[in-house]
């Protein structure tokens, strides 16, 4: 894959968790607290891959 | 809204978890990746399919491959992906995709995507509603309504136009239950109202807003949530009111009557008007930006006299389940030649007149005598001219009305004159310049020939 190639995936990675995170935070106010937990689980793994992603971005400047 | 088998695949945990919520109403299975995907696929059980496009990391769009699977399958195949390069959603159609969604406003999307399939599914069937629920055998108006069909599963707002009785709502409830919408179809006359009860009846109110209010009630916006809002006889709306709903419409949120707690409602906003719109705005009495906000759609219902073939259809269908009726030549022909004023109202009432009143075949002379009374009531009512031309008023405006009597007189004249147009100046005092404005195209080019 060329660094091009790659770096749009990652971007493309990027943009699909943060509107993962976007719709998961609308939604969570009206979660019961069973949910709330399993969400809140989800929403920070999302956050860890968004993180990961950026170092990725990072390194390839 | 019924319940739908749907498939939901994406390698994000957490997108699956947001989809299935936007989803709770229906019968959903999930899927994270192209082999347990197409695996699903192949038990024939989904009605629609949401498709994320890169399943995993390296992953080179297998999503596509899920599309072609799903649309062999009667598969309704839906994208929802970040990756929304015209390439792709290019590549996405081309593969049968029906719609393709950028990621990041499920909410909305879900709702629309989902009321288009229902719609697709529940195809508009013409003569269903042509021969019970909109009667017309006119072309003209099969096709607008139809027309105004194709926009029933959107959001858009819609402005029907055309005189009383002409069948607004009846096609309004019609777009709605088309909708797919989830809610209610809330019908209100503006017209009914004075400014504040109207304003109570479409906000509602807290208990103690005004004298009288001993409870609270719920306005007929909130009734109409996730539903569609039938603004009858808008023109009628004080600037005020319109002022308050232009509000309503714009942010979906409205204070009641006495209270200080804004309420939420998503409806659709269907309005009607006898009235022409742009003459409202001219004359101060219609907010320019309501109608901005109002007319997203406009259809334009004519008048029963412009469509007599929709007569007898509608009276075998008004009497399918009474006493049918019969007509002599005569009283068809009385019939046709009609203007009908109140339109199909109108011809209801007419119709439930003779089914009461009249035996055997009905002749001329009861349907004249009917006709003839109908006319004294709306005289002594107020409404001044004759029928045909009053209907013609209302649906092309006054000015053309005095156009047209001006032309016939002028025309009659000449005619009773031997084509003197000096002489039919002077009979009826009137110049050069409105006789000539008058005379048709043909009569104007042989004047000019004449010099």
């Amino acid at each position: 894959m060329t660094d091009k190639a790659a770096e749009t995936k990652t971007l493309h990675d990027i943009k699909s968790r943060c509107s993962s995170l976007k719709g998961a935070a609308e939604l969570f106010k009206d979660c019961s607290a069973g949910e709330k937990k399993e969400m809140l689980a989800l929403m920070k793994d999302a956050a860890r891959d968004i993180a990961a992603s950026l170092t990725e971005l990072e390194k390839g400047i | 809204m019924n319940k739908l088998n749907v498939l939901v695949v994406d390698d994000d945990a957490l997108a699956r978890k947001v989809m299935g919520n936007h989803l709770k109403a229906h019968a959903v299975d999930f899927a994270e990746d192209k082999a347990g995907a197409l695996k699903k696929i192949g038990e024939n059980r989904y009605d629609v399919g949401f498709f994320d496009l890169m399943l995993g990391p390296g992953d080179d769009y297998s999503g596509l491959d899920i599309v072609s699977a799903a649309v062999e399958r009667g598969v309704y195949p839906v994208v929802v992906s970040s990756s929304d390069s015209d390439e792709i959603v290019e590549k996405a159609y081309l593969r049968g995709c029906r719609d393709f969604y950028a990621k990041g406003n499920e909410e909305a999307n879900v709702c629309d995507i989902l009321r288009r399939y229902i719609h697709s599914r529940a195809a508009v069937k013409p003569e269903e509603i042509f021969s019970s629920r909109f009667v017309t055998a006119d072309p003209a108006t099969r096709a607008t309504v139809l027309d105004a069909l194709k926009y029933a599963p959107t959001d858009l707002p819609m402005l029907i136009l055309g005189p009383s009785g002409s069948g607004k709502t009846a096609l309004a409830g019609i777009i709605h239950d088309y909708s797919g919408r989830a809610g209610a179809f809330v019908a209100i006359n503006c017209a009914a109202y004075t400014e504040d009860l109207l304003e109570a009846e479409l906000f509602g109110y807290r208990k103690g807003a005004f004298t009288g209010a001993d409870g609270s009630r719920k306005g007929r916006l909130l009734e109409a949530d996730k539903g569609t809002l039938f603004l009858d006889e808008i023109g009628s709306m004080s600037l005020n009111m319109q002022t308050k709903l232009l509000k309503a419409i714009e942010e979906k949120t409205f204070h009641p009557v006495g209270s200080d707690k804004p309420e939420k409602s998503e409806f659709r906003i269907i309005s009607a008007t006898l009235d022409d719109p742009q003459r409202l705005i001219a004359s101060g009495k219609m907010r320019f930006d309501l109608f901005q906000r109002i007319h997203g759609y406009t259809v334009t219902l004519p008048p029963l006299c412009r469509r007599p073939a929709d007569i007898f259809p509608l009276i075998a269908h008004f009497t399918r389940n009474n006493r049918r009726l019969a007509f002599a030549p005569e009283a068809k022909a009385a019939m046709q030649s009609y203007a009908w004023p109140g339109n199909i109202r109108e011809l209801r009432k007419f119709v439930e007149l003779l089914s009461g009143g009249e035996t055997g075949r009905i002749a001329a002379e009861a349907v004249n005598r009917r006709l003839k009374n109908s006319g004294v009531q709306a005289r002594e009512h107020g409404s001044g001219g004759n029928d045909k031309l009053y209907s013609l008023a209302l649906s092309e405006g006054l000015d053309a009305v005095i156009k047209r009597v001006s032309e016939d007189i002028i025309r009659r004249n000449l005619a009773e004159n031997g084509g003197n147009k000096t002489k039919t100046m002077d009979a009826l005092k009137i110049s050069t310049r409105v006789l000539y404005a008058s005379l048709p195209c043909d009569e104007k080019k042989s004047r000019r020939t004449d010099k």
